[in-house]
């Protein structure tokens, strides 16, 4: 038994699809981006979503994550049914329970690396000077202590990920989903990145999800899921 | 919010300051046309009024469509000495009478109108265009209009002839002496009238304590609908009120009219302006889509994406406004002490305006409409045009808006 299929068994999975389908209309044309996706992820859990271009990793991972809807089979996330939440249910479940490592960083180039990551604490209704505490902790954590009052243009594409990671963790979400964040990356940046990923793991007990068809970030992860034409094709901890 | 609003409005410097500039300019030359226009009205309305008609007229009903002899306000002094105890208020009689005026072997139809000359010459600017001697003196003196002295062959010290019908259907005749010729300006004046002192008019066409009318005269014609309202319940039934808008109708519907071209004028400038604020809008979309995909990606409302927009158009009109209103008010404030002459504006009415002695400068006038009309529709106009063009934020998919270049 894993240590993954233990905590199935004692605590509800944070993740937990089930036959799940996406279809895009390509002109008329039926496009199967997931074609009933089967997944379950625990609490604490640091998983790739792997594969090639088109084979649904970045589908079900905004399926997951609340940005995508599906057509068919259920999500839950956190105990939540996504299938019988509105828009707005489904903006707010994003914005407490979910935050987003985008592969192209897409910090608000207004704002500086402090204020990003405020940002999201003031759409929580979070009080000021506990925001600015608390965004400058996460700064903290993830090395950019000294570059907070800097612009995202003023930032290197590694510190520019590591503000979006601040600004994903600093709400302390259930889940955090990372769309191929190293993609844009040299290979010492992505290395350092992923070990911050991976000690934020273990101390926050924090949830991880990031879809990737790099290897070495794959070797940073836990648990390797491989997708192929929308169905999980290959999963590690089934593997076990 | 306050704070992301503002930079991104520097985020793009030189179109918010076109924008803003844009917003302002019409903001400066809307406040200064209306204040103008307000100031003009003025002016315009005070030269009328002040020159024969009055700011509004006291006379029994029947008389204003037949002005007959006998159709008089009874016990002028009483009601004359009650209205003056109105504050801002200055009242005095007029008889007329329709006569025969005789000199030598010429004689004419005209309109004899007596007087109160040391109290009307105060108020009213007709005395001041006597262009031959003065205004009568005596009771047995009288003023003529240019063209009826020169169609009698009168001048100054001639003796003139009039003759009419007195109240109770005896003939009325008197004997004056000229003492001014004036010329009015307006032909049908010249023509008929002779002013003479109300005393010798009323003796003359046996009126005892009557008169045709009273003229009313405020010393802030923005108090007149006011004062006119404390003077109704002192007036009997029989009497009346008007005030110069029913006296002189067509002057009221001229400035109506120039205020409706004015407004048309207003709006296709603001029109034109709002609709470059929807360009800057439009793009601002096609920009920040990424953005707004962004902000919903991370759990803000379409309403919430919108609502920052909505407070970015109001930073940006705010600026334009300030702009537009900076610039506008110290220059009609200026100009309201100062004036603007006449004669620079040119204008042939202008000029003959200024020949009658009416006026020789207009002054801006700095109302709360002329001032607050072009900020609230420009305001109310950036934010629709913020509205309009970003209300199809509601439809953006986060995850294509991510995608977007």
């Amino acid at each position: 038994m894993t240590d993954s299929e233990q905590n199935s068994s004692t605590t509800a999975p944070v993740v937990a699809c089930q036959g799940v389908q996406r279809i895009y209309q390509q002109d008329t044309v039926p496009v199967y981006a997931l074609r009933g996706a089967d997944l379950t992820i625990n609490a604490g859990e640091f998983v790739s979503l792997a594969g090639p271009s088109g084979s649904g990793k970045s589908t079900l991972l905004n399926v997951i994550g609340g940005l995508d809807g599906f057509d068919a089979g259920s999500v839950v996330v956190g105990g939540v049914d996504l299938g019988g939440l509105n828009a707005a249910e489904l903006a707010e479940m994003r914005l407490r329970n979910v935050g987003f490592v985008f592969q192209a960083y897409n910090l608000i180039p207004v704002l500086t690396a402090r204020e990003n990551v405020e940002f999201i604490l003031q759409l929580q209704g979070t009080p000021n000077q506990e925001r600015r505490e608390r965004a400058d902790a996460a700064l903290q954590r993830l090395g950019l202590g000294d570059l907070g009052d800097r612009r995202p243009g003023e930032l290197s594409g590694g510190q520019q990920q590591r503000v979006a990671i601040a600004r994903a963790i600093v709400t302390e979400p259930v889940l955090l989903l990372a769309d191929e964040p190293t993609a844009n990356l040299d290979s010492k940046t992505t290395e350092e990145l992923l070990g911050l990923l991976r000690d934020l793991n273990p101390q926050q007990g924090m949830t991880i999800v990031t879809a990737t068809h790099d290897p070495i970030v794959m070797g940073y992860t836990s648990r390797q899921v491989a997708m192929l034409d929308g169905e999980i094709h290959q999963d590690s901890a089934s593997a076990d | 919010m306050i704070r992301l609003a503002w930079r991104n409005l520097q985020r793009n410097a030189a179109r918010t300051w076109l924008t803003a500039g844009g917003i302002g300019f019409s903001v400066l030359l809307v406040s200064f046309a209306m204040s103008l226009q307000s100031g003009s009205y003025e002016i315009m309305i005070d030269a009328a009024t002040r020159y024969f008609t009055g700011h509004a007229q006291i006379s029994e009903k029947s008389y204003i469509d037949q002005p007959r002899l006998d159709r008089t306000l009874q016990n002028v002094q009483a009601l004359q000495t009650e209205l003056s105890a109105i504050e801002g208020l200055t009242v005095f009689p007029r008889v007329q009478a329709f006569a025969v005026v005789s000199m030598e072997e010429k004689s004419l139809g005209g309109m004899v109108v007596g007087v109160d000359f040391d109290a009307e010459r105060q108020h009213l600017d007709i005395y001041d265009n006597v262009i031959e001697g003065d205004v009568p003196r005596q009771a047995d003196q009288a003023m003529i209009g240019v063209s009826m002295a020169r169609n009698l062959g009168a001048a100054v010290g001639d003796e003139l002839v009039v003759l009419g019908s007195g109240k109770q259907g005896a003939v009325a005749a008197a004997i004056f002496v000229i003492s001014g010729i004036v010329e009015t300006g307006q032909t049908a004046l010249d023509r008929t009238l002779v002013f003479a002192p109300i005393g010798g008019v009323a003796e003359a066409f046996y009126l005892h304590d009557e008169a045709h009318m009273l003229l009313l005269m405020v010393d802030d014609l923005s108090q007149l609908n006011a004062i006119a309202a404390q003077i109704e319940p002192l007036l009997s039934e029989r009497l009346t009120l008007q005030t110069w808008q029913q006296l002189m109708p067509l002057i009221e519907q001229s400035i109506e009219m120039d205020k409706a071209g004015g407004y048309l004028f207003f709006s296709l400038l603001l029109i034109l302006v709002t609709f470059a604020v929807v360009n800057t809008f439009v793009m601002v979309l096609y920009e920040r889509t990424r953005e707004f995909g962004l902000f919903m990606a991370l759990g803000m409302r379409p309403w919430q994406v919108i609502g920052q927009v909505q407070f970015e158009a109001l930073l940006l009109s705010s600026l334009g406004v300030a702009l537009g209103l900076g610039l506008s008010y110290p220059l009609i404030s200026y100009l309201t002490s100062v004036g603007i002459p006449l004669d620079q504006m040119g204008g042939e009415e202008a000029i003959q305006q200024m020949q009658m002695g009416a006026m020789d400068r207009i002054y801006p006038k700095a109302t709360l409409t002329s001032l607050a009309t072009a900020p609230l529709v420009m305001m109310i106009g950036t934010q629709l045009a913020a509205l309009v063009s970003t209300v199809r934020v509601r439809g953006i998919n986060p995850v294509t808006a991510l995608r977007a270049e």
